[in-house]
Order: structure tokens, then C-alpha cells, then sequence
């Protein structure tokens, strides 16, 4: 139960950090509410997880798949580029980001 | 610099802030400051994706974010040191100063950079 809310904290940050594409996009306060509400369910959903996990584990997980998954849908669906340099460094980013919380 | 990547630095800091509060705060002064800079930070954050890449964006706020903790609770706290810690702010620095080269700073139209 716990990990799969982590997947769901993971998922909602996705969507928060596509909410943010969106922003920029429409200037709206729908937008606005869906990125709050997106970033506000992942904290619940990861703060729920934390209970029974250890708390490096479930920010690494979490920090994993937002910000890779967030990072894949600007690249989906708002043009952000695709260049392999960039790809490769947000990987070193994010793997050391993963790593750190693992051993901290 | 571009005043965006300033924008996502200054981000990172009050995350940071906030990341201690969280863990440290235990007076209602604490968790009223530890509030402003989650707002301060998302706010920011949020503003700097304007004109970079929001997956850069991010991932370098999430990035920053964790080394500088990890290096503020060393420094503050009396964490354990240690090389792996060292060895992976390392690599994220790289990583982050590797972004900034490879992305266009002023893209004209839309985020396509």
C-alpha cells in the first residue's frame, strides 16, 4: 500500500511539473489550481508512503520519478528538447539527486 | 549569467530553508517561515520555466535542492561526512553547469530549447 502510494506521489508530481508547461501556456487560473492540486497530492500521497517507508527511499523514489517523468512529458508534449547532451545531463542531475537521498 | 538560471539558484536556496524547516522547525515562528519559503520557492521556480526548458528547470531545483541540504545538514547539523556525498555533488554540479551550457538562454518563441 505504501509503495504504490509512492507511485502515485511519483505520478502527481508528473503531472504537477506538466501543469507548470501548461501555465506558461494558457496564463490561466485553472492552470494554476491544477499545478497546486497536482503538487499538494503528491506531498499527502508522499508523506502517507513515508510512514511506512524509510524516508531517503521514498524521496529518492519520488524524486526519481517526478522529476524523469516531468522532464519526459516536456519533451512528449511541450517541445523541450530531445538533444542527447541534455538528456544525459539531467540523468546525472536526477542519478546523483536519487543517489544522495539513498545514502543520507 | 541569465537571470533565469539566477532565478532557479535563488529557488534552490529557500529550498533548502524550507527542507530544514520541515525537519527542524518547533516553534510556530519556525513553521510560519518554513511556509513562506515553500511559496517563495515554488514561486520562483515556477517563474524561471517562463523561458527555460520546465524538465531542466526542475530537475536542477530538485537537484540543487538535495546537494545543498545535504551539505547544510554536514555543515549545521553534524551530519556524517562523507566521500560518496562528495563524489555526487560533484556529479550533480557537473551535471547542473552541463544544462546550463546546453541550453538556449533566450529562446524567441515558445520553449523549444
Amino acid at each position: 500500500m505504501a509503495w504504490t502510494a509512492l507511485v502515485f506521489a511519483g505520478i502527481f508530481e508528473m503531472f504537477g511539473v506538466a501543469m507548470i508547461n501548461k501555465l506558461h501556456q494558457d496564463r490561466n487560473w485553472q492552470s494554476l489550481t491544477l499545478l497546486i492540486l497536482g503538487f499538494g497530492a503528491s506531498f499527502v500521497l508522499l508523506a502517507y508512503a513515508m510512514e511506512t517507508l524509510a524516508m531517503g527511499t521514498a524521496y529518492a523514489v519520488w524524486t526519481g520519478i517526478g522529476a524523469s517523468g516531468g522532464a519526459i512529458i516536456g519533451m512528449l508534449f511541450y517541445n523541450e528538447s530531445k538533444d542527447w547532451k541534455r538528456i544525459l545531463f539531467i540523468a546525472m542531475v536526477l542519478g546523483a539527486a536519487v543517489g544522495l537521498k539513498l545514502v543520507s | 549569467m541569465n537571470s533565469n538560471w539566477v532565478k532557479v539558484i535563488i529557488a534552490a536556496v529557500f529550498e533548502v530553508g524550507w527542507v530544514i524547516g520541515l525537519k527542524h522547525s518547533d516553534s510556530l515562528l519556525d513553521w510560519a517561515l518554513t511556509v513562506v519559503a515553500i511559496v517563495i520557492s515554488f514561486y520562483v521556480m515556477i517563474m524561471a520555466g517562463r523561458e527555460l526548458p520546465v524538465g531542466t528547470v526542475y530537475a536542477v531545483f530538485v537537484g540543487l535542492g538535495t546537494g545543498g541540504t545535504v551539505l547544510a545538514e554536514i555543515v549545521l547539523f553534524n551530519e556524517p561526512f562523507s566521500v560518496a556525498k562528495l563524489v555526487m555533488v560533484g556529479i550533480l554540479l557537473a551535471g547542473v553547469i552541463g544544462l546550463k551550457l546546453v541550453t538556449n538562454d533566450t529562446p524567441s518563441e515558445g520553449r523549444e530549447a
